[in-house]
């Protein structure tokens, strides 16, 4: 069932959400998808650049090979984290697909001018949101080329 | 004597002149703030009806996932009772995601509206009959159309009113399939639209009430809505500087007729 991976091994990707619901859900969503997966979960943007910064307790976490960013977070926003990320040498060509509950046309156009890969809303159907998370998977691990990645 | 009876007349009416003057500046000043009080307040509303939607989703979120997940992975697993419980969750969540959607849609008629283009109607009309594509062969229905002036507007928000106003004559129908037809006529320096149905009608005494915000008419079981849609067509229309009005008899079908002005491209502040 699982016959997507990257050169032998799960794709690395991380989950940035403050929302536990949330988090569940996408991880029953990549569950129908063919890609095998480790999906990693930090819970606002200061998490976020700790585990990319390979901080504190992130000492030994892998590069991820797709950021999956939510906007509205506590502490630290998604915002903040795209802005940040653009600004650091060593992190500003990671993929960074947006997942978010904003439609706000601002946020579009703003995450966007961040130069994020990619915007996209998480409907309130689940069939929907897994149709949405296995086109993700789908596109960044069997379309496009990604930058080279060896942890 | 004669002379200071005029004077003194005179002098009078340029006291009440000055008067009404500063009267009317001060009228003026009043409804500038009252204006800037009004739009105020409707930016209020707007930021109120997009976090309150927005922060809405997320929870709502959650409570239809997981039981949209419980119907499909564990259907065999659970007795008839608990599976048509989970059928009312998940029909309740499509409810309330509609619900946070028009509401959505209605704040936003003015703060994410664009600027006014010449729109052909008959376009427009062509675009909503392939959007209602599902619910007009469900409903073994038939909508069509007479020819249609180009006007100026947000294309978008008239793509919005005909659905909403196609749409109502396409759920608001008895045993007979719905036929809705939408035709224009020109006078008074502007353009009448008229969206014709053969639905179950209006009884008079409803017909100003129903343009006000989740005043509804039916149950959810008689007919599903969510009380929005209309008041997003008065707000559309206001805001192209237009007036909307229905013609019905309970029992008789509906016209539901809105006014452009010709001249157009005048966008109403509201
Ligand atoms: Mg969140």
């Amino acid at each position: 069932m699982k016959v997507m991976d990257v050169n032998g091994r799960p794709a690395d990707i991380l989950l940035v959400e403050d929302n536990n619901d949330d988090v569940v859900l996408t991880r029953e969503a990549f569950k129908g998808s063919k890609l095998k997966v480790n999906l990693h979960h930090v819970k606002n943007g200061e998490e976020c650049m700790a585990f990319l910064r390979k901080e504190r307790e992130y000492s030994d976490a892998p590069t991820p090979d797709l950021i999956l960013l939510d906007l509205n977070m506590p502490v630290m926003d998604g915002r903040e984290v795209l802005a940040e990320l653009v600004k650091d040498d060593a992190l500003k060509h990671l993929p960074v697909v947006i997942l978010t509950t904003s439609d706000s046309e601002q946020d579009v156009l703003n995450m966007y001018k961040l130069r994020c890969s990619a915007y996209t809303t998480k409907p309130v159907n689940f069939d929907k949101f897994e149709h949405i998370i296995q086109g993700i998977a789908d596109f960044w691990f069997t379309v496009v080329v990604r930058p080279p990645n060896d942890h | 004597m004669q002379r200071l009876t005029r004077l003194a007349r005179l002098m009078a009416t340029a006291f009440s002149l000055q008067y009404a003057v500063e009267e009317t500046q001060r009228h003026s000043e009043e409804l500038t703030e009252a204006k800037s009080v009004v739009e105020q307040s409707n930016i209020e509303l707007q930021q109120f009806a997009y976090i309150a939607s927005h922060d809405l989703q997320t929870p709502l979120r959650g409570v239809a996932g997981f039981a949209q997940i419980l119907q499909r992975d564990y259907q065999g697993q659970l007795d008839e009772e608990a599976v048509e419980h989970i059928g009312r969750i998940v029909a309740g969540c499509e409810r309330m995601q509609a619900l946070i959607s028009d509401l959505l849609t209605y704040s936003r008629v003015e703060s994410r509206s664009r600027p006014f283009e010449a729109v052909d109607l008959n376009e427009v009309f062509d675009d909503v009959v392939a959007i209602l594509g599902s619910s007009i062969k469900d409903s073994g229905g038939e909508v069509t159309r007479g020819e249609l002036p180009t006007v100026m507007g947000d294309r978008a928000q008239y793509s919005q009113l005909l659905q909403n106003l196609i749409g109502n004559g396409l759920t608001y129908h008895d045993d007979e399939p719905p036929r809705v037809y939408v035709s224009a006529e020109n006078g008074d320096g502007e353009w009448t639209v008229a969206v014709r149905d053969n639905g179950i009608g209006i009884g008079t005494k409803h017909h100003e009430r129903i343009f006000e915000i989740f005043r509804r008419l039916h149950t959810q079981d008689e007919y599903p809505g969510t009380g929005i849609g209309l008041a997003i067509c008065r707000r559309i229309v206001q805001r192209h500087g237009g007036r909307i009005w229905l013609e019905s008899k309970k029992g008789k079908g509906s016209t539901f007729y809105f006014t452009i002005p010709e001249r157009g491209g005048e966008q109403q502040e509201s």
